[in-house]
This record gives C-alpha cells, structure tokens and sequence, in this order.
C-alpha cells in the first residue's frame, strides 16, 4: 500500500495495545524499505536482517510511548531502524577496515533525487557536499570515510558538512 | 562531549542534534546523546526535527525483501516478551532497566562485591562456577544473594540471608542481557529459598548480564515485566 494511504499512527496505537495483526501489518507495509536502509548502513544482509528484527520488537515495545506530536510514526520506524543501524556500525567501528566501497556510482544519487523537499534543498549544495550528506546518512560514513572516499582532507570534510547542514536548515525550515 | 544543557548555545544544541541524526557522530558522543535524550527535552525536540528533515534521504535505499524467517524470528521474540503480558502500555515510561546511572552507580561498589565473593566462593567449591552474580540491594549496595552458574545452561540462586518480604507480596526473579528489549522472569523465590534455575528456553548466560529480584504481587507480575520496586540487583561477571 502507498505510504500516504497506510495509516501508520493508528497501526502504532493498535500495537500498544497489544494486537499483533497490526504489528505484522507495519512489517508487510515498511520491512523491505527499513531491510534496505539496515542493509546500505551495515553492508551485510544477516546483520541487516538482526537489526530489523531488534527494530520491530523495538516498535512493539515502545508502540505505547510513540507521541505523535513528536514526529510521524512512519518517521519513527526509520528513526528507530536507523539509530540501531547507526549504533551497530560505531560499535564495529569499520574505521580501520578501509573497506569502504569504492564501485557505487556517486553520482547515481543524484538520478534518484525527486519530489521531496529535503531533495531540493540537496540539489541546491555543490555535488561534493551534497555527497558528505548522502554518504553520512545514506552509508552511514563516518567523517574519515568520506575523506578518505573523497579525497578530501578531514577538517573540509567536517567543515562542509556543518556547513551543509545549515544550508538545509534554512532551505527546509 | 561533556557540554551540558546548560552551558549550551542553541547553535551548539542544534548541531549535535544533526549530526546524530545524520549519523556523524563519534561513539562516545553518540551514547552521550542517546542518553540525554531521555530527559532533556530541548534536544529531543532539536533531534525529532532533524529527523523529519532528513527523512526523506532514506527514499535512496534500494527496498531489500527480507528472508521469510525474519518475519517468523520477530513473531518468536513478541512471544518471548508477551509471555502473559497483555498491556504493552503498562511498560512504565523510562523502565529501570534503560536508566544508565543506575548501572554505573552500581558498577562500583557491584563489582567489589562480586569479586570478594567469587574469591571466597572459589575457596568452597571444588566445581568451578563459570559465571558469579551478586545481587545487592539498590540503597545500600548489601550483598543479598549470590547466583552461580557452573556452566551456561543452569543456575542456581543462593541466599546470603534471611530477607524480609511483605506477607502479601512476593519476589520474582528476572534477567537481561544485551541486546534483549527487556528482562525474562526466571520465575517466583521465596525468602531463603536456593533456587536452581535452567536457563534452557534463554541464551546462553554472557558476561555483563542482568539479574534482579522485585518485589510482585504473589502470583508474581500480571504483564511479564518488573512493575515492583527492585530488591536485589546484579551483573554476570565471568569467573576465569
């Protein structure tokens, strides 16, 4: 089902109330989108496969604390995914591994950009910046990654993405 | 990343706040967020929109099917954690087991405690335990309990006094390890009671795992989870 149409906040209070039929309706309707973000972050479909099945039992749990007025429960499922994802990485920190992949097409990205607001605002940083945003996020990078994929030294590196993230701020609001 | 709410400029709040949303930060800075995050409201509000703002990046992840055990895996584990729970809801807000000052306060003098003890149990014993638990209590840090484990797959829960429990109130035994969303009951102790415990419907016992008595009503806690206040609280250490 379309996102806009699935009513993810009403599937949220349902499992805070214990009923397991709207837990597995969130799985059918986000698992394959919240795989694909676990799996770009961590780089290994297992591991990716362990993080959503921590985040479901995460949203499960935690279904009865979601406030709406904090953001949107569809927003949540991917902040709580991500976050894992995130946490999982820093601990394994592949710092030392090098072992960044170097075969992705950075400028793929840039086919896929449509529609949402947070794509206009991207499109308006220059392309190396634009790449610090989307290999951070995306990727899930750490600084010294993204130096080392772009070539640039560590201090841009970290000046452009501040730098960026205020740009988005105002250009988002 | 010691800068606290109060010496922070909203400039300063308002960067971190992205930077952990877009996943820069360092491992210590990132645990130091998550954990400020449970009180302090002017980062979370700073974090709740950095999150919807960068929301949209995710639209440039392929979907990925998962396998069809995952679904199976998931549907095990909500099992696991409703075991005669029936009101999510009734999880208290920030549970004990998430506050992260506890168990650094308890850290300390937790594992003093442990050490004595492993020492003089390991002068009792001829069969060699393989992980030691003390359980104290919170307040005073007063070892209660001892739990032993001489291989993976059982323990047993031994008293070190008598312990005083409310007529109409018993204690229930439970455990955590990482990663769990939350603590398993073991089931009900009496007072003095040495309990042997399989542990073989749980992973094995791993170092660092939590154990904890609380204080239930007598048929133990309707929803699964520790709703009473703790009595005796410890964590696996692994004897070499």
């Amino acid at each position: 089902m379309p996102e806009t149409l699935f009513d993810y906040e009403y599937h949220l209070a349902a499992c805070a109330r214990g009923e397991r039929q709207a837990l597995r309706d969130l799985y059918v309707q986000e698992s394959p989108r919240l795989l694909g973000v676990a799996k770009r972050l961590v780089r290994d479909t297992a591991l990716a496969e362990d993080i959503v099945h921590d985040a479901f039992l995460k949203i499960w749990t935690g279904a009865g604390r979601f406030d709406p007025a904090r953001g949107s429960a569809r927003g949540w499922m991917f902040s709580v995914t991500r976050h894992l994802a995130l946490n999982c990485l820093r601990d394994h920190s592949r710092e030392t591994q090098g072992d960044i992949d170097r075969l992705d097409n950075a400028d793929a990205f840039d086919a896929q950009l449509h529609g949402a607001r947070i794509h206009l605002c991207l499109e308006q940083l220059e392309p190396a910046r634009r790449r610090c945003i989307v290999h951070a996020y995306v990727d899930g990078y750490s600084h010294a990654q993204i130096s080392q994929k772009l070539g640039t030294p560590l201090g841009t590196v970290k000046a452009w993405i501040k730098r960026s993230l205020t740009a988005l701020r105002e250009c988002m609001g | 990343m010691t800068t606290g709410p109060s010496d922070e400029s909203p400039r300063a709040l308002d960067e971190l706040a992205s930077e952990y949303v877009l996943g820069t930060l360092s491992t210590e800075q990132r645990i130091d967020v998550q954990e400020r995050l449970r009180h302090d409201t002017r980062l979370r509000t700073a974090v709740d929109a950095w999150e919807s703002r960068l929301l949209g990046l995710t639209e440039l992840t392929e979907p990925q099917s998962p396998s069809p055990h995952l679904w199976q895996r998931i549907e095990r584990s909500v099992n696991v954690l409703n075991r005669q729970q029936s009101t999510p809801t009734a999880v208290p807000p920030v549970a004990w087991w998430n506050r992260l000052p506890l168990w650094r306060g308890l850290a300390g003098t937790g594992l003093a405690a442990s050490l004595l003890l492993a020492a003089m149990l390991l002068t009792q014993t001829t069969v060699k335990p393989a992980y030691l638990v003390v359980l104290v209590a919170p307040q005073d840090k007063a070892p209660g309990w001892v739990i032993q484990a001489s291989n993976p797959r059982a323990i047993q829960l031994i008293p070190l006094g008598v312990v005083e429990v409310p007529a109409d109130k018993t204690l229930e035994f439970w455990t955590k390890a990482e990663g769990w969303q939350g603590p398993v009951s073991l089931g009900l102790v009496k007072p003095g009671q040495t309990l042997s415990v399989p542990l073989d419907k749980l992973p094995p016992l791993e170092p660092n795992q939590l154990f904890e008595l609380t204080l239930e009503n007598p048929n133990g806690s309707p929803i699964g989870k520790p709703t009473g206040p703790i009595q005796y609280i410890g964590r696996a250490v692994k004897v070499l």
